[in-house]
């Protein structure tokens, strides 16, 4: 399988009244077709702006520092006109976090539906893409204006409009963060047999570790600005290398035992006014060593995972 | 449930909607019933629609019930509101829209106990300065406003709006739903610290079961407006006895057990019967025609036929 995405070492800065704020700091990140790649990480670590790049949906205020970006094999930054409405249009399609905020107040469902789609398509086939989304009243829904649906209908039919132009890439950004917990596993579940049944692949988005066990066959962790630590998710939540992504699955309940405690990570989020001179989890890391506040930690291979911490080599997981 | 400070006995709560002449009616809550005692937490789970944030505004009396009693501090509930100023409190889920941007977040920590003429202005400066510290907060934050916050410090001021005025209950609705896994830890930790600290009765309100099992000592699961499962925390760090409970339990992943899933929320809620029927992996006849009563069952009160699940059948 192709490189469908290919991210190295991509800066973007976004310039503020307060100076500039350094967003990615150098992140890289490969997709294959039809993969299922997570990406975790706090607010702030960056993984919205790199989702938003790829469609260059970025704000006026952001600006490309160094680094590639590369999609369908083409480079994003240098795209104009017809070239990037084709991508944002037929590579690229985008499923948000508030669905009915995405889809157009003054519009019935079928007409957004309808414009979305290859011209010529009539109402079956908008009926068709809404059954594919498992909804099974589509008739109604196809008359109903977006603030006629609950959240979890609204993002079937978001989930239906980025899936219509039939692209080779889903951007799913926290698509169940709004939504009610008992529906979350099955919008997920869906997005991902839509996307398999496809080809598709997709990006999914999430501070939800389980929904990204659930769902992704690789993970990459995101902290300051660059990706620390990606590889196989199984083997990546079973046996964290890089000692943020330990901190994270240690902060979320669900997994300590009666009467125990969970540890939030101390301290907060960096943020960052330029490039990190040393490895940005530094002040609140456990494990850290004179060495990360000096030097910045390159990524280095351990385990067919890439992990960018000083300490990656002794903190090896034992061999399978 | 003696010694509750609050107390819900079989509350019903009806809505009605639509025109005069096509009245509509929403049953809310049925029939619920639940005590809070000092120091404890209760925890309240359940889908969108299941009548937990109802609940949550009887125990607060933001809502009077169709029928049934509500007992706060074993004196029925007072509904003139100068009676219950500083002994009732609400944190809710997105503290961006529960703090007025406009004020200082002092001022707003500080609001309920100038509005219940509780001491001078020295005495509310320096509680605030204390309170805001008691919940890990600078008290050089008291100048800011709400967007000069991260959202967890924004959560933090809400907790210490509601407990400066030390209210004997306080109610969580959805507290931690909207905040990052880190920030959501911190919170968690900080309301069960407060509480052994103050003392003061909770009913934690969430869709997130994880979440509701850490903090609270008891947990009522709601359905359609019904309490089917009232246990405790220890129980339900193992197997929930209702089908419901453990089809929440499997979609976050606290049991594994791909026969517990419920079905899709989207069919109509059963109008004879257990209101489960539709989606239950369980469900049998009996399910359809009779609907179940809430039973001990152990240290756990149950309402289906087959608790134990399909094996249990009888």
């Amino acid at each position: 399988m192709n490189a469908l995405v290919a991210i190295s070492d991509l800066v973007v800065d976004f310039r503020t009244r307060q100076g500039p704020v350094r967003a990615l700091d150098g992140a890289s990140l490969a997709v294959r077709e039809g993969e299922k790649v997570g990406l975790v990480g706090e607010s702030g670590s960056g993984k919205s702006t790199l989702a938003m790049a790829l469609g260059r949906l970025l704000p006026p205020n952001a600006e490309w520092g160094s680094g590639e970006l590369m999609v369908a094999g083409v480079s994003v930054r240098d795209l104009e006109g017809a070239a990037l409405r084709r991508l944002r249009s037929h590579t690229l399609g985008y499923v948000f976090q508030d669905p009915i905020g995405t889809l157009d107040p003054t519009m019935r469902v079928a007409r957004q539906l309808a414009a979305v789609m290859e011209a010529g398509a009539g109402a079956a086939d908008v009926s068709s893409l809404l059954a594919d989304v498992g909804l099974q009243d589509h008739h109604r829904i196809a008359r109903s204006y977006p603030h006629e649906l609950s959240g979890g209908m609204a993002q079937r039919v978001s989930i239906a409009m980025a899936l219509a132009a039939n692209p080779k890439l889903i951007v799913a950004d926290e698509p169940t963060a709004s939504l009610d917990a008992s529906i979350r596993g099955q919008i997920l579940d869906l997005l991902v047999s839509l996307c398999a049944a496809h080809g598709t692949a997709l990006v999914l988005l999430s501070h939800d570790l389980r929904a990204i066990a659930h769902c992704c066959d690789r993970v990459a962790v995101m902290y300051g600005g660059r990706t620390v630590e990606v590889g196989a998710t199984a083997e990546v939540f079973a046996e964290p290398v890089h000692p943020y992504t330990e901190a994270l699955l240690r902060a979320a309940p669900g997994q300590e035992r009666l009467g125990g405690r969970i540890e939030p990570i101390p301290g907060l989020p960096p943020i960052l006014t330029g490039r990190a001179e040393g490895c940005a989890f530094e002040p609140r890391c456990r494990h850290r060593i004179d060495a990360c506040a000096l030097a910045r930690p390159e990524s280095s291979e351990i385990a067919a995972r890439q992990v960018i911490c000083h300490r990656a080599e002794e903190r090896r997981p034992a061999a399978p | 449930m003696t010694g509750s400070v609050v107390e819900l006995r079989s509350v019903d709560v009806h809505f009605a909607s639509g025109p005069l002449w096509a009245r509509r009616r929403v049953h809310a809550a049925r029939e619920v019933s639940l005590g809070v005692a000092a120091g404890e937490t209760l925890g309240l789970v359940g889908e969108s629609g299941s009548g937990k944030t109802t609940t949550g505004k009887v125990c607060l009396g933001l809502i009077r019930p169709t029928t049934g009693d509500v007992v706060f501090d074993g004196h029925p509930f007072d509904y003139r509101r100068r009676a219950r100023r500083g002994a009732l409190a609400a944190v809710l889920q997105h503290p961006q829209w529960s703090l007025n941007p406009r004020l200082h977040v002092g001022t707003s920590v500080a609001e309920p106990l100038v509005i219940a003429g509780i001491g001078g202005r020295e005495e509310t400066r320096r509680q605030t300065g204390e309170m805001l510290e008691r919940v890990g907060l600078q008290p050089v934050l008291a100048k800011r406003y709400p967007h000069e916050l991260s959202g967890g410090q924004r959560q933090r001021v809400a907790i210490a709006r509601a407990l400066i005025t030390h209210p004997k209950f306080v109610v969580f609705d959805e507290a931690v739903s909207a905040l990052d896994v880190s920030v959501q830890a911190q919170i968690l930790n900080l309301i069960r610290e407060l509480q052994a600290e103050a003392g003061f009765a909770a009913l934690f309100i969430s869709h997130d079961l994880a979440a509701v099992r850490y903090v609270a000592d008891r947990i009522v699961v709601m359905y359609a407006g019904e309490v089917v499962e009232s246990a405790t925390a220890e129980t339900l760090y193992g197997r929930g006895r209702h089908p419901y409970t453990r089809g929440l339990q499997a979609a976050s992943d606290l049991i594994e057990d791909e026969d517990a899933r419920l079905a899709d929320a989207s069919e109509e809620i059963a109008s004879e019967g257990c209101p489960l029927t539709p989606r239950c992996p369980i469900a049998t006849d009996l399910c359809r025609t009779t609907h179940p009563a809430l039973r001990p069952l152990g240290d756990t009160l149950v309402a289906c036929h087959h608790p134990e699940g399909r094996a249990g059948q009888s």
